[in-house]
């Protein structure tokens, strides 16, 4: 079984790994404790001291906080409870009209915008693009992905969590709760 | 007791697995653990065999989407239809030749007309599970002594079906009856020979009947290496091994796969929404009932469950639409196989890694389970939603690869894939139609390293290869003016999409060519994908042409044509050329309104993939880069990645100090403009309850997946609160 180097996946974390050693990754049979690693190399990184659970994306966390496992950006911003998709707790910046796509795409590359809008998903704190959806008007913002972190950490690590938490989807609870 | 059928086989495959969990039942791998070098090495020569098949059979094929792009598939499969091992080619294909054997063997084809050496069996229609009609799926028993051992299997995509528009994607089909030839399930020969009525139907129904007639000789030629060379194989490793190995190859593919989802992904729910358009109001279409714009939802949603197994679920998937891109569920499912031995079970390609999933049955009268509601629906490029659709899984395992940190796994979304194809007489007076193969080289998807390929990756076959220009212009009245990177192809973001290529053709010696830019996944009212962690999409497909040009009088004249596509800002076609009819930014799919004539011109670009990750955090020397290769432009790199760049001498030099603040700024600007959710959200549901600037195509599309889909719908109604009875109409 292949066992990398932290510091070589630091370096293929932030795209300067030699294309031969990367080879080598994709090649091997994959380290078993990969997934330990990342976690200690983004927690070193981040800027909150909560544990990380589960890295989301390059950029968001699911971390056990004194509020519960809740959803944070790299720089600490608090997205809540990660059942709820996180994208109603972002800034947003919808561009749906020929203005607003025309400082990304100019002329013959303009989405037309009857049928696409563009919405920014931008972090409160630190203004960092989390994600960018393309859809008609009336699309449901993705839940990317509601993990089942229990049956994660006790069936495929082998280590439950010391909490457990209903694996449900709570987002329309959440917006049922806000004023039309 | 009596051997049981083929049928009955499998049967208790089935019961077998359902009771133990493991294919074919087989709870160890005897083999495997007995000899591993052995089954190892005769995995390879198998596969080495389906290798040779297609080596031997492109060859023999005539069209030069095989001849020349190696467009075609050979697979060994055990006698009830597995695929064991295939051939390089498109590989999208080996779910589909498997279904296809499995199909004859449960229509009692044992029985009668029965199997035996020699027969050649084939099927193009999607109503018994075909993809559609220019696909010629073959399939042909393999005997050792009187036994049947094996099936070999073939795809070629042929040059014509003879569909109602000549070609091969036929996406302007108002019905099935318009697909072309149906090869339904038959037994088109035997003894190693073509029936010679099978030979007057392809002669007298399709309009390339030489290609063909040679491309099926070539499917026939490759299954036929394939035989020999399993022949070869049994006498040396014997029966028994290699009736065992097969399914034990099969099994062992299976649990890699289990093995690699659990170690690698995260249980859970995954959602990806995705979206396509057909804009075909007021072109030249077939049909009163085609005067119209489509818009498809192709939704995604897994469930990794605790034992690794996976649930899909295509809920809300949006209804049938009345041109050729509806596709079957047995179709799909063989796509959705292709996509994910790309993603993980790719060891050893076969029928094993499928085999974990529960694939929910899509909507009824949906565009990916048609039949139900509407027989008719037409399948003429029953691709185009499918691989647009498939484009989640890529960017989806991405995410799961990178949650548990193997970043060197991670890719974003694919390209989209908007065909050219001609139709005419060519320089020699020989009437062609087909397909050229600059879509079968699109840019690849970013990584979670770098940016993708540029021009070296294919959604639907690993075997990405655009040909050469010189066989294309051997084929079809064309000349290449150009073939060159097209730049700002692959969104925008911290690694970008590799980039895809325009081709710049000059029609040439012909009394008239019909251009067909054809739609096998292209988008060109919406964007490529989404932006995956913060990146922007691909910019729409929008390809150009000229018609009756002052081409000749500027090549008599010695000055400058048109080589390349140009940036949007600055596009090339246009400046120098004059035409009578000139398209500078065409909503794809389109047939052109009249015949193309010589020195007319066609900009035809080729799509990038997706990008991810802000594009403010993009390295500013990556940006250098684009811009010294010409792959991307000022605007973009100080607009969309907050670089600035100067030209001080003559070349670009990056101002770090005054692109730091740049980004600096841009990031506050975010803030100002931005809004919280829940703000938008109010304002948002409002524009919904009363369709604000929602295109007809997009009501139609969210009014058929509601309707198919009434969970689906419940949900979308209970997120922006509406009122349970509320439903998007499709009035202008």
């Amino acid at each position: 079984m292949a066992d990398f180097h932290k510091a070589d996946i630091e370096k293929l974390i932030d795209g300067v790994l030699p294309w031969p050693a990367t080879q080598d990754m994709l090649r091997s049979p994959k380290d078993t404790d990969r997934f330990d690693k990342y976690v200690e190399i983004m927690q070193e990184r981040v800027g909150f001291s909560d544990t990380i659970l589960l890295p989301l994306t390059p950029n968001l966390f699911i971390v056990a906080s004194d509020n519960g496992r809740v959803v944070k950006c790299s720089c600490g911003c608090d997205f809540g409870d990660y059942r709820v998709n996180w994208k109603l707790s972002a800034l947003i910046n919808v561009r749906d009209d020929e203005k607003s796509i025309s400082e990304i795409y100019k002329d013959r590359e303009m989405p037309d915008p009857g049928w696409i809008q563009l919405r920014e998903y931008i972090c409160p704190d630190c203004a960092t693009q989390l994600e960018v959806e393309a859809v008609p008007r009336g699309c449901p913002p993705d839940f990317d992905f509601l993990p089942d972190l229990d049956t994660f950490y006790a069936e495929w690590l082998g280590r439950p969590l010391p909490d457990k938490v209903e694996y449900v989807d709570k987002t329309i609870d959440e917006v049922k709760t806000w004023d039309k | 007791m009596a051997e049981l059928s083929l049928k009955e086989r499998i049967a208790a495959n089935t019961d077998a697995f359902a009771k133990t969990g493991y294919l074919f039942g087989l709870e160890s791998l005897e083999l495997k653990e007995s000899d591993p070098g052995t089954y190892e090495a005769v995995w390879h020569i198998l596969s080495n065999a389906c290798d040779a098949a297609w080596a031997t059979g492109c060859k023999v094929s005539s069209s030069p989407i095989a001849a020349e792009g190696g467009d075609a598939l050979w697979g060994l499969h055990t006698p009830t239809g597995e695929a064991i091992c295939i051939s390089r080619g498109i590989s999208a294909h080996a779910g589909l030749l498997s279904d296809m054997i499995k199909n004859f063997i449960d229509a009692d084809y044992e029985t009668y007309p029965g199997f035996k050496q020699g027969d050649i069996f084939e099927n193009n229609d999607p109503h018994y599970g075909g993809i559609h009609s220019p696909d010629f799926d073959m399939c042909m028993p393999l005997f050792y002594g009187d036994t049947l051992v094996a099936w070999a299997s073939c795809v070629s995509h042929v040059a014509d079906a003879g569909a109602v528009t000549p070609g091969s994607i036929g996406f302007l089909n108002p019905d099935c009856y318009s697909d072309g030839i149906a090869i339904s399930m038959e037994r088109v020969g035997e003894h190693d020979r073509f029936y010679p009525w099978y030979e007057k139907r392809i002669r007298s129904r399709t309009r390339t009947p030489d290609f063909v007639m040679g491309d099926a000789r070539g499917r026939l030629a490759g299954c036929i290496t394939l035989r020999e060379r399993l022949q070869d194989v049994i006498d040396k490793y014997s029966l028994e091994f290699i009736s065992k190995a097969g399914q034990e190859y099969v099994e062992d593919s299976r649990r890699y796969a289990v093995g690699r989802v659990k170690t690698q992904t995260v249980p859970g729910r995954i959602r990806k929404s995705q979206f396509k358009d057909l804009a075909m109001k007021g072109k030249r279409v077939l049909l009163a009932k085609q005067d119209i714009d489509c818009c498809f939802s192709l939704p995604m949603e897994l469930t990794i469950n605790a034992d690794a197994s996976v649930d899909l679920s295509l809920k809300g998937a949006s209804g049938t639409v009345p041109f050729g891109e509806n596709i079957s569920p047995t179709a799909l499912k063989s796509g959705l196989m292709m996509g994910y031995s790309h993603i993980v079970g790719f060891d050893m390609f076969n029928s094993g890694p499928i085999s974990a999933w529960n694939i929910e049955m899509p909507p009824a009268g949906s565009w990916a389970n048609p039949y139900p509601v509407d027989f008719q629906a037409a399948s003429g490029v029953a691709w185009a939603p499918a691989v647009t659709w498939l484009s989640n899984l890529y960017e989806v395992f991405g995410r799961l690869f990178q949650m548990r940190g193997f970043v060197e796994e991670m890719a974003a979304g694919s390209a989209t894939i908007m065909t050219a194809e001609f139709s005419g007489v060519n320089q020699n007076g020989v009437y062609l139609t087909g397909l050229t193969l600059e879509q079968a080289s699109n840019g690849s998807p970013a990584r979670g390293y770098s940016d993708g390929e540029n021009s070296a990756w294919c959604i639907y076959t690993p075997e990405a290869d655009f040909g050469n220009a010189e066989i294309s212009e051997l084929y079809y009245p064309i000349l290449f003016l150009g073939r060159n990177v097209e730049p700002n192809s692959g969104g925008y973001g911290k690694y970008r999409g590799g980039l895809g290529h325009t081709a710049v053709w000059m029609v040439h010696n012909t009394p008239g060519l019909e251009y067909q830019c054809g739609d096998a996944g292209m988008r060109s009212k919406t964007v490529g994908n989404h932006g995956m962690y913060g990146a922007y999409p691909v910019c729409p497909d929008r390809p150009s042409y000229a018609h009756d040009t002052n081409v000749k009088e500027l090549i008599d004249a010695q000055q400058p044509l048109v080589h390349k596509r140009g940036s949007a800002e600055d596009p090339e076609v246009g400046k120098m050329v004059k035409a009578r009819d000139f398209e500078p930014a065409a909503i794809a799919p389109f047939v052109t309104p009249e015949p193309l004539v010589d020195y007319d011109l066609i900009v035809h670009p080729i799509g990038g993939a997706q990008a991810m990750g802000d594009p403010i955090t993009r390295d500013p020397a990556l940006v250098l880069r684009d811009l010294d290769e010409g792959w991307t432009t000022e605007r973009v790199a100080n607009d969309i990645h907050g670089v600035v760049a100067g030209k001080p001498n003559g070349h670009y030099k990056i101002d770090e100090a005054a692109t730091a603040k740049r980004r600096r700024k841009m990031r506050d600007d975010r803030k100002k403009r931005a809004v919280p959710f829940k703000q938008w959200w109010a304002s948002e549901r409002k524009k919904i309850e009363s369709q604000e600037n929602m295109d007809v195509a997009v009501r139609r599309m969210w009014s058929t997946s509601m309707h198919l889909s009434p969970d689906y719908a419940d949900e979308l109604r209970a997120f922006w609160q509406l009122a349970d009875d509320f439903v998007f109409t499709e009035g202008e």
